[in-house]
């Protein structure tokens, strides 16, 4: 499966890439990820995006989206969304945000690229039929690389199909570039070989399997492919074809156990035993849980005995008797020792990593013998990806176990809110009762009229200052005196007359400039009065709205908290049924590891017993 | 033993394999089901923290008193960001330290929010003081300033690290984000 292998280094850049070619089109090197960001929130999103903080992210843009904070990034908010969703692991969800977005997109050329990384996403994921459907959806050709790729991809989702001929038909006759030439050849070859066709695909494996390799990736492309048509070869009983063919894996390699078992059987076929020896004496020294290691524990007594070498026959044979007992035994207690939930707590307790999602790797294994066993188990797709789910699980639990203890606290504060207010308000609604804003109002109209009126009825008096009016008030008492007719107060009511002239004289000249200033005043005074009307209303509205938005929040907080608790139950459970199925597999592989090494014990026993039967016969 | 024993070992090897295949289908659409039930509960959490945190920020930052203060990067050649501090007020509110790969978020187009707090309407004074290294691998430490008006509703302030192409000097922008 050379894409699965080559898709663990690509899947990394896979949903950056997608926001990439969505979002920016086509990238440079050294050029800055972005746009400009109009919306601070916007970017504060993308700030926990790029340090691999999805959820925190996500949630930003969720709650950002409903503060309506992403006016000028709708757009690309819609799409960012999409490609958390999808960095998060949650693959149904981004499709249908990306399905849904780009059924609105006219650029056919960024719908093909996004539905090219959605079927290599879902291919990753192991939903085969859904890739297919993606892959199925670009109407034009992608550039080159990405069509290579494309098409390597499809022909592996019509072999895990099973539908070798319709792998066969993408890849024939297929030219590109020369990395991909090589996966297509093998893809071809591969499908060619299940479909019966084995000169064919042995031309093509044949091809890959000589390359001039100069990386891991090629290395391991080019051994695989001999690897491949070694076994072919073997399988259609060609022995002398198949050993040239096995010798060309690395010895140091992930499939050389099984080439060195293939060569020896190559060997032992043609009947050359010592031959044979060689690579299943290699094997015999290599890691037990590998099954071609455990099968060369056998050939190699068996070779022995085919050389009638029965008394080293039977010294392997009782070798590898003592080795499988000993690897049983130690099976069983590692299962013993692997306790459901503790073996998944226990990795977990390894890992040091802070970042989710798709990128996270378990760094190493626990500090015992189970690490053997698991490692075999983590090397398994589906174990890693429901371990990663796990610790999703995991990490979300830890994040709602604080909002418990936040919630709880601001329980506390609205409850102390509550009580302030409580003290605070009947002395606030006394203030707010006494103050008379009718009666303001009223004495204001009065004022505004009176002035109005001395104005129409040029009442001089009315506008003149306190000292005048009463200077005024004492000089017109005098008139009211019983002596004031009489003869000898002339003189006095001259006087009189000449003040009472003068002071009127000054507040008429007066008169004009204090009624535009009484105006103003008026005015103004006018002005305040609203003012603190206003701000009377609104201490009023706010004060009756205190109880209003304590209980809101404190319905809130109770609703919240009773899904947060159901939320946490979920967790749980769903982190229970992980533990059990992660458990499952690594039980199952070391079931299956105990199966193979008890029927090779049996096998090795019934030799055994043959040679000496054999031995016994001699000497008789 | 001879022919017939190579292909039992053969034989044996491909019920094995087989074994294994089987093992592998029915553990896949295990898998599924659970990844299924994973995304949905997911899913459901990521909308119950979404509520938790609007209401956390309605009760703690209310619209009309939130002020909000963000660090953002327009290119930062000449100055690679240790902390920034930040005073309102005369008071201290903040003091960040980045990490590098929050640099590296910044540097990216990422905005980071230093500060989030309450304040009244009025006039208000913030001051904040960059450090890290500066051109020629120095101690760099630069302060900027700006005084704002609070009015009802949230209020964003900016502070930005740029770089002033003419001196290849940084240059620290604090600004009422627009």
């Amino acid at each position: 499966m050379p894409t699965i292998f080559f898709m663990r280094s690509l899947v990394k850049v896979v949903p950056a890439a997608i926001l990439m070619v969505v979002l920016c089109g086509p990238a440079t090197a050294g050029q800055k990820d972005g746009f400009k960001v109009n919306d601070p929130h916007y970017g504060e999103v993308l700030f926990n995006f790029y340090q691999q903080e999805y959820f925190t992210a996500l949630t930003d843009l969720l709650v950002s989206r409903d503060f309506n904070r992403l006016i000028h990034h709708q757009a690309e908010a819609a799409l960012l969304e999409g490609g958390l969703l999808l960095s998060w692991g949650q693959h149904e969800e981004a499709d249908q945000i990306f399905e849904r977005l780009l059924s609105n997109t006219d650029d056919q050329a960024v719908r093909d690229r996004t539905w090219f990384y959605l079927g290599k996403v879902r291919y990753q994921r192991g939903y085969v039929d859904a890739a297919e459907q993606a892959f199925l959806n670009i109407r034009q050709p992608l550039p080159l690389e990405l069509d290579a790729e494309r098409l390597n991809l499809l022909a592996r989702v019509y072999i895990d199909q099973e539908r070798y001929s319709a792998a066969a038909a993408v890849l024939s006759g297929w030219e590109g570039p020369e990395i991909w030439l090589n996966y297509a050849r093998y893809n071809l070859g591969v499908a060619l070989v299940r479909m019966g066709q084995l000169e064919a695909g042995a031309e093509l494996l044949s091809q890959v399997g000589t390359i001039w390799a100069y990386d891991e990736e090629q290395l391991a492309l080019r051994d695989r492919a001999n690897l491949a048509l070694g076994f072919a070869y073997l399988q259609a009983g060609l022995e002398g074809n198949a050993k040239p063919i096995l010798q060309r894996v690395r010895l140091n390699g992930p499939f050389s156990n099984k080439a060195l078992l293939g060569a020896g059987w190559a060997d032992s076929a043609n009947n050359d035993y010592h031959k044979a020896l060689a690579p299943w004496q290699e094997l015999n020294r290599r890691e037990l849980l590998d099954s071609a290691v455990q099968e060369s524990l056998l050939a190699v007594p068996y070779a022995f005995s085919q050389l009638d070498a029965e008394p080293q026959a039977a010294e392997y044979y009782a070798r590898a008797l003592n080795i499988f007992d000993a690897e049983i035994v130690r099976l069983d207690v590692a299962m013993d020792d692997m306790g459901n939930g503790q073996l998944i707590t226990d990795l977990l307790d390894q890992d040091q990593s802070s970042a989710g999602g798709w990128y996270w790797q378990l760094a190493s294994l626990p500090n015992d013998d189970r690490a053997r066993y698991l490692y075999f188990a983590i090397a398994d797709h589906n174990f890693h990806e429901g371990l990663k789910s796990y610790r999703d699980l995991m990490s979300l639990g830890e994040h709602l176990d604080v909002w418990q203890t936040k919630l709880s606290t601001y329980h506390d504060m609205l409850n102390t809110r509550k009580n302030a207010y409580s003290k605070r308000l009947p002395i606030l609604n006394e203030r707010i009762a006494e103050f008379d804003v009718v009666e303001m109002q009223a004495s204001y109209e009065d004022l505004q009229q009176r002035t109005t009126a001395a104005r129409n009825e040029h009442d001089v008096l009315a506008l003149a200052t306190a000292s005048e009016q009463e200077q005024w008030r004492r000089i017109s008492l005098l008139e009211d005196n019983i002596t004031w007719s009489q003869q000898e107060s002339a003189a006095l009511r001259e006087k009189q007359s000449i003040l009472k002239g003068l002071l009127l004289w000054n507040m008429e000249r007066e008169f004009n400039i204090r009624a535009w200033h009484q105006d103003k005043q008026i005015e103004k005074l006018g002005e305040e009065i609203n003012k603190t009307v206003r701000n009377f209303t609104s201490i009023d509205t706010t004060v009756g709205g205190i109880p209003e938005t304590v209980f809101e929040f404190d319905s809130r907080i109770a609703f919240l908290q009773l899904n947060l608790d159901q939320m946490k139950r979920k967790l749980q459970l769903a982190k229970e049924r992980h533990a059990t199925y992660l458990y499952g597999l690594v039980v199952g592989e070391m079931q299956a590891q105990r199966k193979r090494l008890v029927s090779y014990r049996a096998q090795a026993r019934f030799a055994l017993a043959s040679i000496y039967d054999r031995l016994s016969m001699k000497g008789q | 033993m001879g022919v017939w024993d190579l292909k039992r070992f053969l034989f044996l090897g491909i019920v094995v394999l087989l074994a294994v295949y089987s093992l592998a289908v029915g553990a896949e659409n295990d898998f599924q089901t659970l990844d299924q039930e994973t995304q949905e509960l997911k899913s459901a959490v990521l909308e119950l923290n979404r509520d938790l945190s609007m209401l956390e920020e309605e009760l703690l930052y209310p619209a009309n008193t939130q002020v909000a203060v963000f660090v953002s990067m327009d290119v930062g050649e000449y100055f690679a960001l240790d902390s920034v501090e930040i005073t309102l007020d005369g008071k201290n509110v903040s003091n960040y330290l980045y990490t590098e790969r929050e640099v590296n978020a910044l540097h990216r187009g990422g905005v980071h929010k230093i500060f989030i707090g309450n304040l009244k309407v009025g006039e208000h004074e913030l001051v904040a003081i960059f450090t890290g290294i500066g051109p020629h691998d120095r101690d760099y430490r630069r302060g900027a300033s700006l005084t704002f008006s609070k009015n009802i509703g949230a209020k964003y302030v900016e502070l930005m690290i740029s770089d002033r192409e003419q001196n290849l000097q940084p240059e620290f922008i604090v600004r009422e984000w627009e």
